[in-house]
């Protein structure tokens, strides 16, 4: 095996990264310089999945988007970017994690308001709405919206 | 390593995809099934009242005779392929003319609207069937999220693979759904049809199914396309040197393009047709194709150039050898003898094929449990068989209609002739 410049084939390893063999089997000083050993996909596809440049715009549109009332988008984004959580910070793009952790949080903290308050909801019932409880409930709304004949 | 052995057994991989592309074809099938048996069991037959595409000459009335209904159903049928035809063609046209954004834009559109209305109105039926105390702020929320988040796997394949193959199914679910709620006739010589209609697009040399292959691989393309695409079988033993060839085959898979339209059935004037065109994760294209202009330089560390150029031209032979499902490329990789070892490419099954095979075995459901396990068998049968031509043939095969015939072939044996041998065999308790 050649010896090639390293930036040189971090770019088209990154870029052949069907095969994760032949990454590893390229990469004398490969994708990642601190870890010249191993090579470390950022997303949980692995090398199907996106490049450690692509996956940084992915997770900050990602990120930005979920800001828009979309906690499962932060939710897939996590999932998507898992090996760069549980990675313990060196190994990936500092700015990657930042994202990926943010998304992280925002999920976790939206998803207890809303369950909280789904729960509120459901387990009170009438005894703590009154009858704005069946002005809210969905099946109610439904019928009276006549939602369900729509299509 | 050896160059020439071959991988771990060609059974081992070929089994693996094949299971890889059952496994979602089955869940697909199993939560319709669990849908149909859960909302409609009161209505069976009579279905709702709703005009669509599929019931515009004629709209099924339990009290007419057979023969009347048959030829109410065969009318519909017509009208249902006609249109199908047209927007087929309407597509092929649109490809000539390059507008693939726009087809992009038409897919993220309809799988918005399937995700968000259809989806919304089962989730409505199932909480008005169920009674669960779940409020308006939340339920709108989730399904926006849901829906939102669909639309970016479907239309973008930068998502994880597991979610866009999920939202697929996902889709494919809703649609057959409410296809299933066609009448009976009406859906049963619908599936008919539609088996013939795609055999003859796609093997007919005037067909447009046949046209829109064609202009893709003649232009080197990508068809836009809702298609299903299973994870690919990674070969552990692959020569290095080999698996970085051997991908570059993947850019020649060509994605055989869903021309299946699938009607929305609409109360309002939603006439639009989910014409799924759009390919989803198709990063494995993407990545296929970078590997490809990449090749030469990323083989250059590895493999000389001499074998690198060797392989090219034989790669461009390939081109025409391609082995598609219609309504969805299966690309099954060739095994590179000399240079490395055969890995196969990911299997794709269109999200068409789902869809009808789907609305089989939901009306089968609509019958009796004892037809859907039959109809199931049959279909699972006749989709093992259309791989097994497809490796043969290795040309673009239409994948609708062994399944569906042999689906309808057994769905009839079993209610006209099995169900009456065995409720005899087990109320006199001789048997199961």
């Amino acid at each position: 095996m050649e010896a090639t410049p390293s930036d040189q084939t971090h770019n088209t390893a990154a870029a052949a990264n069907h095969s994760s063999v032949a990454a590893i089997s390229m990469s004398a000083a490969n994708t990642n310089h601190r870890n010249p050993l191993r090579v470390d996909w950022p997303t949980i596809d692995g090398p199907l999945g996106l490049t450690e440049q692509d996956s940084v715009d992915h997770a900050r549109r990602f990120f930005k988007f979920g800001f828009l009332f979309l906690p499962w988008l932060w939710a897939v984004n996590c999932f998507y970017f898992w090996p760069v959580l549980r990675r313990p910070g060196s190994n990936s793009d500092p700015e990657l994690r930042r994202y990926v952790v943010g998304s992280s949080i925002g999920f976790m903290v939206f998803t207890v308001v809303l369950s909280t308050w789904a729960l509120t909801f459901s387990i009170g019932g009438e005894l703590l709405f009154g009858h704005a409880w069946d002005k809210l409930v969905m099946y109610n709304v439904a019928e009276k919206y006549g939602l369900t004949g729509l299509i | 390593m050896d160059q020439n052995s071959k991988p771990k057994s060609v059974l081992d991989s070929l089994g693996e995809e094949i299971v890889r592309i059952i496994t979602p074809v089955s869940i697909c099938m199993l939560l319709v099934v669990i849908l149909i048996s859960v909302l409609n069991n009161d209505s069976d037959s009579s279905g709702p009242s709703f005009t669509s595409i599929a019931t515009y000459a004629y709209t099924e009335n339990s009290s007419d005779s057979n023969w009347d209904k048959l030829k109410g159903a065969l009318l519909n049928a017509l009208v249902f392929v006609v249109v199908v035809t047209a927007v087929t063609f309407l597509l092929v046209l649109l490809f000539y003319f390059r507008c693939t954004k726009f087809l992009k834009y038409y897919m993220g559109f309809s799988s918005f609207l399937v995700l968000g209305f259809m989806g919304g109105e089962i989730s409505l039926f199932l909480i008005g069937k169920f009674r669960v105390p779940i409020d308006c702020v939340t339920f709108g929320l989730s399904l926006f999220n849901f829906t939102v988040v669909g639309v970016l796997a479907v239309f973008m394949s930068k998502t994880a693979i597991v979610v866009t193959q999920g939202y697929l199914v996902v889709i494919g679910v809703f649609v057959a759904y409410w296809f299933a709620l066609l009448p009976e006739w009406t859906t049963w010589v619908l599936l008919v049809a539609m088996a013939l209609y795609d055999l003859a697009a796609v093997l007919l040399p005037g067909g447009p199914l046949r046209l829109l292959v064609e202009l893709a691989i003649s232009r080197d393309e990508d068809i836009p396309a809702l298609v299903y695409e299973a994870r690919p079988v990674v070969n552990p033993d692959s020569v290095p040197r080999g698996a970085v060839v051997q991908r570059r085959v993947w850019r020649e898979r060509r994605e055989n393009d869903d021309g299946s339209d699938d009607n929305l059935d609409s109360r309002s004037n939603l006439n639009s047709t989910v014409n799924s065109s759009l390919e989803s994760s198709s990063g494995l294209e993407r990545l296929g194709d970078e590997n490809a202009r990449n090749g030469v330089d990323v083989v250059d560390g590895q493999v000389s150039r001499a074998d690198s150029e060797l392989a090219a031209p034989l790669i461009q032979h390939r081109i025409n050898v391609r082995m598609n499902l219609q309504e969805g490329g299966s690309s099954d990789d060739f095994a590179l003898e000399g240079i490395g070892l055969g890995s196969s490419g990911a299997i794709k099954l269109g999200l068409g094929d789902f869809i009808f095979y789907s609305v089989l075995v939901a009306r089968a459901a609509m019958y009796d449990f004892m037809t859907v396990y039959a109809c199931y068998l049959a279909i699972v049968a006749g989709l093992g068989i259309t791989l097994m031509l497809l490796a043969f043939y290795q040309k673009a095969l239409p994948a609708l209609p062994v399944s569906v015939l042999l689906g309808v072939l057994f769905y009839l044996l079993t209610r006209l002739l099995l169900e009456t041998f065995v409720v005899q065999c087990s109320m006199n308790l001789l048997m199961f």
